[in-house]
Formats: structure tokens, C-alpha cells, sequence
């Protein structure tokens, strides 16, 4: 499993991705970057890509962080080393993902308490249809809503 | 000592004020700025050969029609390819059987400075849907085919597809037995549509700003006052499609751009204008 036609985020998303949108557009925050970060195959490497991941979070003083995968299945792996890594070293983190009823995380951890999940079929499934699951804009502001009470809380 | 101690003690309330009330109005610091600018096209004809011209409002743009050999010659690309197919699509005519999709592109291209920074023209109304199959009919697609009737296998009007309103250039590559399962199959799909978008993106940078249909500044701007905030995108990179293509030589381009496969997706860094300006190009 990794990445199905309806999660998959198409180079047309990346040029106009509403989750950079959104946060890039909040006067609350000072929108630092974007991480694009690989899931590879390898095990070793996928622990070796979360840990820069969150060491780069810390070199950078990050306030807070939003983790994003357009896949799921064994890419959740990624998914919550990403998180733990970044979590771990004190950093409010909000992932956003596919979930629905197909895709539960097959790993999880304490700091993946904040997730939107961005599936919008009714039965909560890969449904093959390009764009259907895809990162909306409301999608974004779940997730930069979260994020500012997860800073508050910190 | 006492009175530098009692001194330093004093002053130092002060100094603290001081640096809180100069943080707290330290400005904006605007890093680099990126204009967009987009042309929209309202009519998609096939012809003899590229053009991009306005009429008198709205622009037209104009590809190699299906039954001309520019097609062909594309195909000498790359060993692995067997077959290309462009067709143009208008929003009536969605009701056709494709391949399964492998990327939706838009055509973009710097008419000044470099990824992030500068002016970008970029086409709007018409989209690129590229298609993948093999002579044996295997779908090149990662988990799940998307293959059926396009109509139906896309959810337009979201921000990676097109609108209900756009034109579709289907640009259907069919490669080699078994040349999608590695590396080189789907990057030779890649190349060649990218060959075919440099020709519209030639006639694109030469068009003056000034009959753009709209235009959008972005600034990469540091908010010292506020959460600094960073995004994390985990993008594909185990291998064959699962690829991701990152700063090309043109926005949202292959040529140029570098695998993060190749770097064992070790993490890199765009800056906001970057990542808004296609510094990304998804392979799988």
C-alpha cells in the first residue's frame, strides 16, 4: 500500500497547495517552510529521514509543525516516526492524512493526538477517482485550527 | 564592584523593557517577492504545429494534431516508449476511456529569475492528465488504477485537478512489456510530455506581461513576532513511479529536476515561494 489515485497529491496540487495556502496566509503564524521529505523503502532509511526531520524542526526553533501524507498503509510508519520525532523534541505537531475506515494508522504513538483526516468518500475508502481524497482548504484550517490550540496549550 | 553590581541590577529592568518593545514592533522582512501571471486559454485547436495567440480577449492555444508524426518523433525519445497519443479534450467531451493517470501538470514557465523568485507565466483553462500503460496492457500506476472513463476517474475542480470549465490535453504514453515496474518507464513518460510542455512554455515566456489575465504577488515574508511554523510534506520515494522530482529547470518541470529517491529521502527545505512556484513534480 502507499499511495492510491484519490489520496495521491498531483504536481498541480503542489503548485497550489491550500495547506501553504492556509498557513502561508495566517498573520498568526511566520511560515518558516516547507519540509518535503521522502518515503523511502528501506526501514533504516525511513527512521533516518523522521530523525533529520525533527532535528531540522529544532535547528529551526519551530513553534509548531504540520506533518502531510497523501499516502497511507505502510508509509504510516513515516507517518508517525515523523511525528514522534518532532513531538519528542517538544514541538506541537498536527498531522493530516488519509484514515476513513480503510486506511486506520497500523502504528501510532502519543503525539498523533491531532489528526485530520482527509478522506472524503461516504464509505471511507481508496476510491481510485483522482482528487476525491485529496487535501482541501478546509482541510488546512482543521489543521492550523489545532495547531493554534495545541501552541496555546504548550 | 558594589556600585557596578547595584548599577548592572538597575539598569538591566530597562534594558529588558527596551528589548521586549523592540521585538515586539520589529517589521516584517519581506525576503523575495513572486509574481504569477496567468494566461488563460479558452480555445485548445490542433494544427501543424504549436501557437499561443490572442483573440482578441482570450488566448488560444494551438498543438500538433494526433494524426501528424510530431507524436512519433516524441516516441524516439526514450527506447522504452511505444506508443504516444495527445489528444485534446474540451469539458463536453469527458466521456472517453483513458489509461491510468499518472500526473495532472500544469504548463508553466520563469519569464524572469529562478524557481521562487521572479515572474511566472503560467497557462490556465488547460491542463495536462498524462496517461501510462504498458503494450501488455499493465497500468502504470502505483496503489490502484485509475484507468476507466475519464469523466468519471476524476474529481474535478479540486486544487491538483482540473476545473469543470477546463480543457484537458490527454497525453497517454504507452512504453515497453513491463518497462513501467522500474525507474526508467515512467521517468521516459515524464520526459517526453515534458518535451511536448517546453514547446508551449517557449511560446508562453515570450508573452508580454501586460496581456496577462491575471496577475498575483507572493512575498516569502519573516513575521518576527509570530509562531514560526513549518510544513512537512512526506512525498513518495520508494521506487519505480512511487517517485517524487524536486527544482526543476522550469516550474512544475521534469528536465532538470532532481529524485528524492537519490537522496534516500533525506529531507530538503523549500521556501514558500518556492514550493508555490512547482518546485515539486509528483512522478508516481
Amino acid at each position: 500500500m502507499g499511495i492510491g489515485p484519490s489520496t495521491k497529491e498531483t504536481t498541480l496540487h503542489h503548485f497550489r497547495d491550500p495547506l501553504l495556502e492556509i498557513i502561508s496566509g495566517d498573520e498568526d503564524f511566520d511560515c518558516t517552510g516547507v519540509i518535503i521529505a521522502g518515503i523511502p523503502q528501506d526501514n533504516k532509511n525511513k527512521y533516518f529521514t523522521g530523525e533529520r526531520v525533527g532535528a531540522w524542526l529544532e535547528a529551526m526553533r519551530a513553534d509548531g509543525c504540520i506533518v502531510s501524507a497523501d499516502s497511507w498503509g505502510n508509509s504510516n510508519i513515516d507517518f508517525a516516526n515523523t511525528i514522534e520525532q518532532i513531538g519528542s523534541r517538544g514541538i506541537p505537531v498536527v498531522g493530516v492524512s488519509f484514515v476513513g475506515t480503510q486506511g486506520a494508522f497500523v502504528v501510532t504513538n502519543e503525539y498523533m493526538d491531532t489528526i485530520v483526516d482527509i478522506n472524503k468518500s461516504e464509505e471511507g475508502i481508496e476510491t481510485n477517482v483522482v482528487g476525491e481524497n485529496s487535501l482541501t482548504r478546509l482541510d488546512a484550517k482543521k489543521a492550523a485550527a489545532l495547531l493554534k490550540l495545541k501552541m496555546r496549550r504548550k | 564592584m558594589t556600585q557596578f553590581n547595584h548599577t548592572s541590577q538597575t539598569s538591566m529592568p530597562a534594558v529588558d523593557s527596551s528589548r521586549t518593545e523592540q521585538r515586539a514592533s520589529t517589521p516584517e522582512r519581506i525576503m523575495r517577492q513572486l509574481i504569477i501571471r496567468s494566461f488563460h486559454v479558452s480555445e485548445l485547436c490542433t494544427g501543424t504545429s504549436f501557437s499561443l495567440i490572442k483573440n482578441p480577449s482570450a488566448w488560444s492555444l494551438t498543438i500538433p494534431s494526433d494524426d501528424g508524426n510530431y507524436a512519433e518523433q516524441l516516441c524516439l525519445s526514450d527506447p522504452l516508449i511505444q506508443k504516444i497519443r495527445i489528444l485534446p479534450i474540451s469539458p463536453a467531451y469527458r466521456h472517453i476511456p483513458i489509461h491510468s493517470i499518472m500526473d495532472i501538470i500544469p504548463i508553466s514557465v520563469k519569464a524572469a529569475g529562478k524557481i521562487g523568485e521572479g515572474i511566472t507565466h503560467t497557462l490556465t483553462g488547460v491542463y495536462i492528465v498524462l496517461t501510462g500503460v504498458d503494450e501488455e496492457g499493465t497500468p502504470v500506476c502505483a496503489f490502484g488504477s485509475s484507468a476507466g472513463m475519464l469523466d468519471e476517474q476524476i474529481s474535478f475542480n479540486k486544487a491538483g485537478t482540473p476545473g469543470d470549465q477546463d480543457f484537458i490535453i490527454l497525453f497517454d504514453v504507452t512504453l515497453r512489456a513491463k518497462a513501467g515496474l522500474s525507474r526508467h518507464g515512467p521517468n521516459a513518460a515524464h520526459h517526453a510530455c515534458d518535451l511536448f510542455c517546453q514547446e508551449i512554455r517557449s511560446l508562453l515566456k515570450a508573452k508580454s506581461g501586460r496581456e496577462c489575465t491575471e496577475s498575483h504577488c507572493y512575498q516569502d515574508v519573516i513575521r518576527p513576532d509570530k509562531k514560526k511554523v513549518a510544513i512537512v510534506k512526506l512525498v513518495s520515494g520508494q521506487g519505480a513511479m512511487y517517485d517524487t522530482h524536486f527544482l526543476g529547470n522550469e516550474p512544475s518541470s521534469y528536465e532538470g529536476s532532481h529524485s528524492i529517491i537519490d537522496i534516500t529521502g533525506a529531507p530538503i527545505l523549500l521556501s514558500p515561494n518556492e514550493y508555490r512556484d512547482g518546485a515539486i513534480r509528483a512522478m508516481y
